[in-house]
């Protein structure tokens, strides 16, 4: 799993959460892949990711000094961060880990690169 | 686009996974012939199918979109999610692969471009029902894959009622149908959801006639 897919993923359908968001993420067992680098969609992908949850997985995949803790303006001016969080969200892949839900500490395990979201019929 | 290479997946796979079959290559063929407007127009940032099974349609359009889209394949069989990881890896294609229902573990509104080939075989509810009750989990798994229910619509129903939810502003679906489904009644439900809806590739194979179904929000 990337930081992208992270960066998109609630526990907002159990049932009684409220916001569900950003899932606390651990990181037991991580991969380096390399992917080839577009600052375009990079840049546009942004405006449809939560910054907060961008630093709290760099924070996580120990790469925090790489990433400002709030959005810097005119992103698009500054290749080396549209690199770092190249390499952030879509070269570091969570093999092993967990996500855990901020309002009921439910747990979604990681396991071979696969988050498992599936709730139980008595959860939704 | 190409299709992608199968040959990594077995029949042992295919006893827990769909295998590939002209309703997966007609919604291939649908999103072939739209590339000019996926790519020109449309752009997606995030792109979801929803059901990948063995993941053929998916590592296409990942392939294809390479670096300007981030693909996810969601399926509710940990055997599916685990083959579509496989056929990405095979092909070289970047997607991630998700355990869950529908788009359940996903945030709200953001999704581009939405694909979901559903369980489309109408069949009795009462039938699934049992089916549940007496199946070992893998038999399960692969009903799951073509079981509809009551017109083939059991989850095609749930997912168009929360499409609003799933989509981006300006998202797009592209859902597959069977004639027994009922499309034209569809094309009104989504109407009355605020959604148009246009018929855009249908194909006549043995047995059953196909369609694909193009969803996009009604702009005022």
């Amino acid at each position: 799993m990337k930081l992208s897919t992270y960066n998109f993923l609630t526990s907002m359908a159990i049932k009684g959460v409220k916001v569900g968001y950003p899932l606390k993420l651990t990181i037991s067992k991580k991969d380096v892949v390399e992917s080839e680098f577009n600052p375009v969609f990079i840049e546009r992908l942004l405006p449809k990711l939560d910054w907060s949850a961008v630093y709290g997985a760099a924070q996580v995949a120990e790469l925090a000094e790489d990433i400002p803790a709030t959005q810097p303006e005119n992103i698009s001016d500054d290749e080396q961060l549209l690199q770092r969080l190249h390499h952030l969200l879509f070269e570091i892949d969570v093999l092993e880990g967990q996500m855990e839900c901020p309002e009921t500490g439910r747990i979604f395990p990681i396991t071979d690169g696969i988050p498992n979201m599936l709730l139980n019929e008595d959860e939704v | 686009m190409e299709t992608p290479y199968t040959d990594h997946l077995s029949a042992a796979d295919y006893e827990h996974v769909y295998e590939p079959a002209e309703d997966s290559f007609l919604l291939l063929d649908a999103l072939e012939a739209d590339l000019e407007f996926l790519e020109k127009q449309l752009q997606p940032r995030l792109c979801v199918e929803i059901g990948s099974g063995s993941g053929v349609i998916i590592t296409a359009l990942a392939k294809r979109l390479s670096h300007a889209a981030h693909c996810l394949a969601t399926d509710i069989n940990p055997r599916a999610c685990e083959a579509t990881r496989r056929t990405a890896s095979r092909n070289g294609a970047k997607l991630d692969s998700v355990r869950c229902n529908l788009t359940n573990g996903l945030r709200r509104r953001c999704v581009d471009l939405l694909l979901f080939n559903p369980p489309y075989v109408v069949t009795s509810d009462e039938e699934l029902l049992h089916q549940q009750g007496i199946s070992s989990a893998t038999e399960r798994n692969l009903v799951y894959s073509w079981a509809g229910g009551r017109r083939g619509r059991r989850v095609t129903d749930i997912l168009l009622e929360q499409l609003d939810d799933i989509l981006s502003p300006g998202g797009v679906l592209y859902l597959l149908l069977l004639h027994e489904n009922k499309p034209d009644e569809i094309v009104q439900q989504l109407a009355r959801l605020k959604f148009k809806a246009v018929k855009c590739m249908e194909r006549h194979i043995p047995g059953e006639h196909l369609y694909i179904l193009k969803v996009a929000r009604i702009v005022n």
